[in-house]
C-alpha cells in the first residue's frame, strides 16, 4: 500500500519539472538563509556565514541530483532518454537500420507464420469434450498386414463394446460421400455413417434439432440425416426451418434432424493409411450395418473410435480389447493372430504432420538465429568503431551499466521495429498459405494470429533482441576508455579479440547454413526422386473426373453398365481423344479393395491366401494409362460373358512365382469365381511413395461398381477436352454431380503438395540462410580489409604482391567458412536421421548432396571473399598510408 | 558508498519523524539543526542529505509539506507529521528499542570476557 502511493508519487513526480526544480531550488535558497542568519547572529561576517552555510549543507548539485532521482523515476526517465538517443542514432544510419529492421522483420515473421502452423495443428487442444480420453482403434493382423495397422471390423467393434470394461463408448465410422442436388448446383459431398452415440462420444451438442436415436440405425428407418453448420450455411443459407424438413440426397428423401456445429470434424480414417485426410465432412448420416457384415474376420472398412471410463488407463483397454481379439480368429477357422492397437487422438489427426512441421519449424528458426549472428556481427564491427564514442561517455562518467543499458536500448528498439513489422509479415504469409494451400493436414483451417501466437512473437522478439543485442552491447562497453582513445585513431590494427569473435560468429553462420542446406538438398533430391519414380503409368495428356452413380435409378447393375458403355461410347466420340477407360480407383489415390486370390484347389482359409488390390476396368484403361502390357492383351469387348482377368506382375508372381509367362492359366477372383488370365500388365503405384502393390484387374461389367474414374488421354491439351467431357456425362444424366475435372498432372501434383509445400519453403529458408551468411562473410572481410588498409599499405611498401595480399584476405576470410562447413556437416549427419521419415529413396547422408552443399558454400564464400579482397589488392600504399 | 546512506537514511528517517514529533511543524534547517543538538553534536551531516529523505517521507505519506513563514519572517518550507507519521515513529521506535536491546546482549558479555 505505502509502496503503491510511493511510486505513483513518482510517476506524478515526473511531470511538471519545472516548478518542482523551482520549488526544491526555493527551499535550498530559504534553508541556506536561514543557516546564514544563524550564522551572523553567532557572530561570523557575512561572508563567512554564508560560506559555512554552503559547507554545511554538502553539494547543491548533489543534493538536487539525489532529490531528482527520488522524485521520479530514474530507470523510466532515462529508458525514455535511451530510446530518444537510439532513434537519433538509428536515423543517423538509415540504411543500417532498414537492413537490421526488415531482416528481422521477415525472420520473426517467418517464424510467427510457422509458429501459428505448429500452434494449431500440433499444440492447441482439440475442441472435443475431454479429448485425452478419446483414442483410435485400429487392427493389426501381421500375417496380412504386416506391421501396417487395418480399419476396424464392426463385430470386433461390437464385441470390445460389450466386454470391455474399461470402454465408456465405442462409436464406428463409415465414408458415405453423398450426391446432393437441394440448394444448388449437384454435387458429392463427402459425408460418413455414424452412430447415434458417436455426438456425445465427441461431447458435440447440435446447434438446431437433434441427432440419431437407436433406431434410426435400421434399414428403412434411415432416411435422415444430420447436417455440417458449413453447408447449412453455404448450401441452405442458414434456414432454420430447414430441420424436419426434407433434401434429396442419393436420389431419396431424409428428413434433417439437425445441424452440427461447423468446429466439429470426426477424425475419420478408413483406408490403409493411418492419416486423416483433410477433408471437410458435411453429412452425417445414420450407420445401418446388416446382419450378413458381422463376420468374425474380413469387412475390415470402419474407423472406430473409442472413449475411456474416467480413471481407466490405456494400457488396461488394450488388454481388454486384446483378449477379446484373441476369440475371433478361430471363429473363422483361421490360424491367425489379431491384435488392435489404440492411438491417441490428437496423434491419429496430426502425427502424420508432426515431423514435416517441427522440420520447418526447426528451419525457421535456424533462419533467425543466422539473422541474429550477423545482426550480431554487423554491430560488433560498429561497436568497434564506436568505442570511441563509448570511451568518451566512460570518461564523463557513465557507469559500465548506464552504457550497457543505452546500448541495448538501441539493440531492442531494432528487435521490437522488426518484431511489429513482423506480425504483419505473418498475417499476410498466413492469408497466402490458407488462401492457396492444398495441403492436406488437419486443423489447417483452425490456423490464426491468436493470443498465444502474439505471446510467441512477442517473447521471440525480445529473445531476438538479447540473442543478436547483448554480446554487442557488452563488448562496447567493456572496453577500457584510455586503451579506446589512445587506439580510437584508425591507424592501429584492431586487438586480437574483435576479429575472433566475429570469425567464431562467421563459423556459426556458415555451420548453420550448410546444415540448413543439407536438409534442403535432401528434400529436393527425395522430391525429384519422387516425381520420377517408375509409376507404372503416363501422366501427360490424361484428363480424369471421378463419377458416383447413386439412388435408386441406378440401384440395378444393369443400369450402371449401361450408362457406363454409353458415356464410353460417348467420350469416343470427343475430338483428339486417343484412348478412353475407366477405373474404379485412381493411382495415387492408395490401396483399397484388398481381398485374397488362390489357385484352384487351394485349401488354405481365404486370409492365409495371398492379397492382391482389385481394380474394375474398361477394355481402354491400360491404353488411356499408357501402362505396358507384359504378356497376353488387355481386356476386349469379346470378353462380355467370359470371366477373365489380368494381374500385375507382382500379383501373377504370387499365383505362379515360377512362371515368367502364366498368360491362359486360370485361378480364383475375389469374387469365388474362375478366372482365366488374359494378361500380366507393369506394376503401377497406388501411391507414389510406396512400391506397388500387387494388383488384379477385372473388366468392369463383371461386378459393376458405383464410383470410378474416367480416364481420357488426348493428342493434344487434354483441358480442351474437360467441356466436351463433361458435356458427355451431363447428356446421359442431368443430375449427375460433376466434381472439377483434372489432368492427371494436377492429380499427381495434388498427392505430393505436402511434400512440395514442405521443400518449397526449406528451400526459400536455406536460400535465405545462404544470402545472409554470403553478406556476413562478405561484411566481415570487408570491414576487416577496411580497417586494415594501414598495415596493407605498409604491407606493400615492404614489397607484398597484389596476388599475395589477394591470398591473405581470401584466406583469413575462408578459415571460419571451412571450418564452419565442416561443424555444419558433421551437424547435418548427426541430425539428418530427425528427418529420414520425409525422405524418399535418399539417405540421410546422401554423400552427393554433402558433397553440392559443400562446393555451393565454398563457392559463395569465396565470392563473397572476392570482392574485398580485391579492393585490398588495388590499395594504393601511398594513399594508404598518407591517410594517417 | 549507496549502502552507507542506505543505512543511514533509514535511521535519519527515524530521527526526522522523531523531531517532527516532539517539536511540531519544522522547516527542514530547523529539523537538521534539531538532530544535530539532539545528538549532542556527535552526528554531522551535510544538512543537503535531508532533502531527499524528507522527499520520501512525504511520498510515503508520513508528512506534509507546505509553504510557511519562520519566526524571523523568512519564507520557508514546513514539514509536518501525519497521522500515518505518528504511527510510524512508534513502530520504528520499538523496533529499533528491540535491535538495540538486542545488540546489547550480544555486546556486553564479550567485553566481562575480555
Amino acid at each position: 500500500m505505502k509502496r503503491i502511493r510511493a511510486l505513483l508519487r513518482r510517476v506524478a513526480g515526473l511531470l511538471q519539472k519545472e516548478r518542482r526544480d523551482r520549488d526544491l531550488a526555493d527551499e535550498i535558497e530559504s534553508h541556506l538563509q536561514l543557516h546564514t542568519e544563524d550564522n551572523l547572529r553567532a557572530g561570523m561576517s557575512p561572508e563567512e556565514a554564508r560560506r559555512h552555510a554552503l559547507l554545511k549543507f554538502g553539494g547543491i548539485e548533489s543534493t538536487k541530483e539525489a532529490y531528482r532521482d527520488r522524485r521520479g523515476l530514474p530507470l523510466l526517465e532515462s529508458l525514455v532518454q535511451d530510446l530518444r538517443y537510439a532513434l537519433r542514432m538509428l536515423r543517423r544510419n538509415p540504411g543500417f537500420a532498414a537492413v537490421a529492421i526488415l531482416s528481422l522483420a521477415i525472420g520473426i515473421g517467418a517464424n510467427t507464420a510457422i509458429f501459428s502452423l505448429v500452434n494449431a495443428v500440433l499444440l492447441r487442444p482439440l475442441a472435443y469434450k475431454e479429448p485425452q480420453g478419446l483414442f483410435a482403434v485400429r487392427e493389426v493382423v501381421p500375417q496380412i498386414s504386416g506391421q501396417r495397422s487395418v480399419p476396424a471390423n464392426p463385430l470386433h467393434a461390437r464385441e470390445w463394446a460389450k466386454h470391455c470394461p474399461s470402454l465408456e463408448q465405442v462409436a464406428l465410422m463409415r465414408w458415405a460421400s453423398a450426391n446432393i442436388a437441394a440448394g444448388g448446383e449437384p454435387a458429392i459431398v463427402p459425408g460418413l455413417q455414424v452412430p447415434h452415440n458417436l455426438f456425445t462420444l465427441f461431447g458435440v451438442e447440435p446447434l438446431w434439432g437433434r441427432t440419431f436415436l437407436p433406431e434410426e440405425e435400421k434399414a428403412g428407418n434411415d432416411r435422415v440425416v444430420v447436417l455440417s453448420e458449413s453447408i447449412w450455411r453455404s448450401r441452405f443459407n442458414a434456414d432454420r426451418s430447414l430441420v424436419g424438413k426434407s433434401i434429396f440426397l442419393n436420389g431419396q428423401n431424409h428428413q434433417v434432424l439437425g445441424i452440427i456445429p461447423a468446429w466439429f470434424q470426426p477424425p475419420y480414417s478408413g483406408g490403409m493409411e493411418v492419416a486423416v485426410p483433410n477433408v471437410r465432412i458435411e453429412i452425417f448420416l445414420p450407420l445401418v450395418i446388416g446382419q450378413g457384415q458381422f463376420r468374425p474376420m474380413g469387412n475390415f472398412n470402419y474407423g472406430a473410435v473409442i472413449r475411456l471410463k474416467r480413471g481407466a488407463t490405456v494400457e488396461q483397454a488394450l488388454a481388454e480389447i486384446n483378449v477379446v481379439q484373441a476369440r475371433f480368429p478361430p471363429q473363422a477357422g483361421v490360424r491367425l493372430d489379431l491384435k488392435a492397437t489404440l492411438i491417441p487422438i490428437h496423434e491419429f489427426l496430426v502425427g502424420r504432420s508432426r515431423l514435416g512441421l517441427w522440420m520447418l519449424a526447426a528451419a525457421v528458426g535456424v533462419v533467425l538465429l543466422i539473422v541474429c549472428i550477423n545482426l550480431a556481427n554487423l554491430l560488433l564491427s560498429r561497436s568497434a568503431s564506436r568505442g570511441r564514442e563509448a570511451a568518451i561517455r566512460a570518461a564523463l562518467g557513465a557507469t559500465r551499466g548506464r552504457q550497457f543499458r543505452q546500448a541495448l536500448t538501441e539493440n531492442l528498439l531494432l528487435a521490437f521495429s522488426g518484431g511489429v513489422l513482423g506480425l504483419l509479415v505473418a498475417s499476410w504469409l498466413l492469408t497466402i498459405l490458407v488462401a492457396t494451400t492444398t495441403l492436406d493436414i488437419p486443423r489447417l483451417d483452425e490456423v490464426r494470429l491468436d493470443s498465444s501466437v502474439l505471446a510467441f512473437s512477442f517473447c521471440l522478439t525480445v529473445l531476438t533482441g538479447l540473442l543478436f543485442g547483448a554480446l554487442p552491447a557488452w563488448r562496447l562497453t567493456c572496453g577500457d576508455p584510455q586503451e579506446a582513445l589512445r587506439a580510437g585513431s584508425h591507424t592501429v590494427t584492431e586487438g586480437r579479440r574483435g576479429p575472433r569473435l566475429r570469425s567464431a560468429l562467421i563459423g556459426l553462420e556458415v555451420g548453420l547454413s550448410a546444415a540448413l542446406l543439407i536438409v534442403a538438398g535432401l528434400l529436393t533430391s527425395s522430391f525429384s526422386r519422387l516425381l520420377h519414380v517408375e509409376k507404372g503409368f503416363d501422366i501427360q495428356h490424361v484428363l480424369t473426373v471421378d463419377v458416383g452413380l447413386s439412388g435408386t435409378l441406378y440401384s440395378e447393375p444393369a443400369t450402371r453398365e449401361r450408362f457406363f458403355d454409353r458415356v464410353l461410347a460417348k467420350v469416343s466420340a470427343i475430338p483428339d481423344v486417343q484412348a478412353f477407360g475407366l477405373v474404379t480407383q485412381l493411382p495415387t489415390r492408395g490401396e483399397t479393395w484388398i481381398d485374397p486370390i488362390a489357385l484352384e484347389g487351394d485349401t488354405r482359409p481365404p486370409l492365409e491366401r495371398p492379397m492382391v488390390n482389385n481394380r474394375y476396368i474398361s477394355p481402354g484403361y491400360f491404353r488411356a494409362m499408357n501402362t505396358t502390357v507384359r504378356y497376353g492383351r488387355a481386356f476386349e469387348e469379346r470378353d462380355r460373358g467370359s470371366g477373365v482377368a489380368i494381374l500385375s506382375e507382382k500379383a501373377a508372381k504370387l499365383l505362379w512365382p515360377a512362371e515368367p509367362n502364366p498368360v491362359g492359366r486360370s485361378y480364383i477372383g475375389e469374387d469365388d469365381k474362375v478366372k482365366t488370365l488374359v494378361g500380366v500388365v507393369a506394376d503401377v503405384r497406388a501411391s507414389l511413395h510406396n512400391d506397388p502393390p500387387p494388383t488384379a484387374y477385372y473388366p468392369y461389367w463383371q461386378r459393376v461398381p458405383f464410383g470410378v474414374a474416367l480416364v481420357v488421354r488426348t493428342s493434344v491439351d487434354p483441358r480442351a477436352a474437360a467441356g466436351a467431357l463433361r458435356a458427355a456425362l451431363r447428356s446421359e444424366d442431368a443430375q449427375l454431380p460433376i466434381p472439377v475435372i483434372r489432368t492427371m498432372e494436377e492429380v499427381l501434383e495434388r498427392s505430393v503438395a505436402q511434400r512440395k509445400f514442405q521443400l518449397t519453403l526449406v528451400v526459400v529458408f536455406a536460400a535465405s540462410a545462404l544470402l545472409v551468411a554470403c553478406l556476413g562473410i562478405y561484411g566481415v572481410v570487408s570491414y576487416a580489409v577496411a580497417r586494415r588498409r594501414n598495415e596493407i599499405g605498409i604491407r606493400m611498401m615492404l614489397g607484398a604482391q597484389r596476388s599475395q595480399l589477394l591470398r591473405l584476405v581470401i584466406r583469413q576470410g575462408m578459415v571460419p567458412v571451412v571450418f564452419g562447413l565442416a561443424a555444419g556437416i558433421a551437424a547435418a549427419l548427426v541430425l539428418g536421421r530427425a528427418i529420414r521419415g520425409l525422405l524418399f529413396e535418399v539417405q540421410p547422408t546422401d554423400p552427393l548432396t554433402i558433397a553440392g552443399v559443400a562446393v555451393v558454400l565454398l563457392g559463395v564464400g569465396f565470392l563473397a571473399c572476392l570482392i574485398p579482397a580485391g579492393r585490398a589488392a588495388a590499395t594504393d600504399a601511398v594513399a594508404a598510408l598518407r591517410l594517417e | 558508498m549507496d549502502k552507507k546512506s542506505d543505512v543511514w537514511q533509514g535511521t535519519l528517517a527515524l530521527m526526522v519523524l522523531r523531531t517532527l514529533e516532539t517539536i511540531g511543524p519544522l522547516h527542514g534547517y530547523g529539523i537538521a539543526r534539531r538532530i544535530e543538538q539532539t545528538s549532542g553534536g556527535q552526528l554531522l551531516v551535510n544538512y543537503g542529505t535531508l532533502y531527499p529523505a524528507l522527499l520520501k517521507l512525504e511520498q510515503e505519506g508520513y508528512v506534509t509539506s507546505e509553504w510557511g513563514t519562520s519566526d524571523n519572517n523568512r519564507k520557508a518550507k514546513y514539514y509536518r507529521l501525519t497521522r500515518a507519521g505518528r504511527k510510524q515513529v512508534e513502530k520504528e521506535a520499538r523496533q529499533w528499542e528491540q535491535t538495540t536491546a538486542i545488540m546489547a546482549r550480544f555486546l556486553s558479555p564479550g567485553e566481562e570476557r575480555r
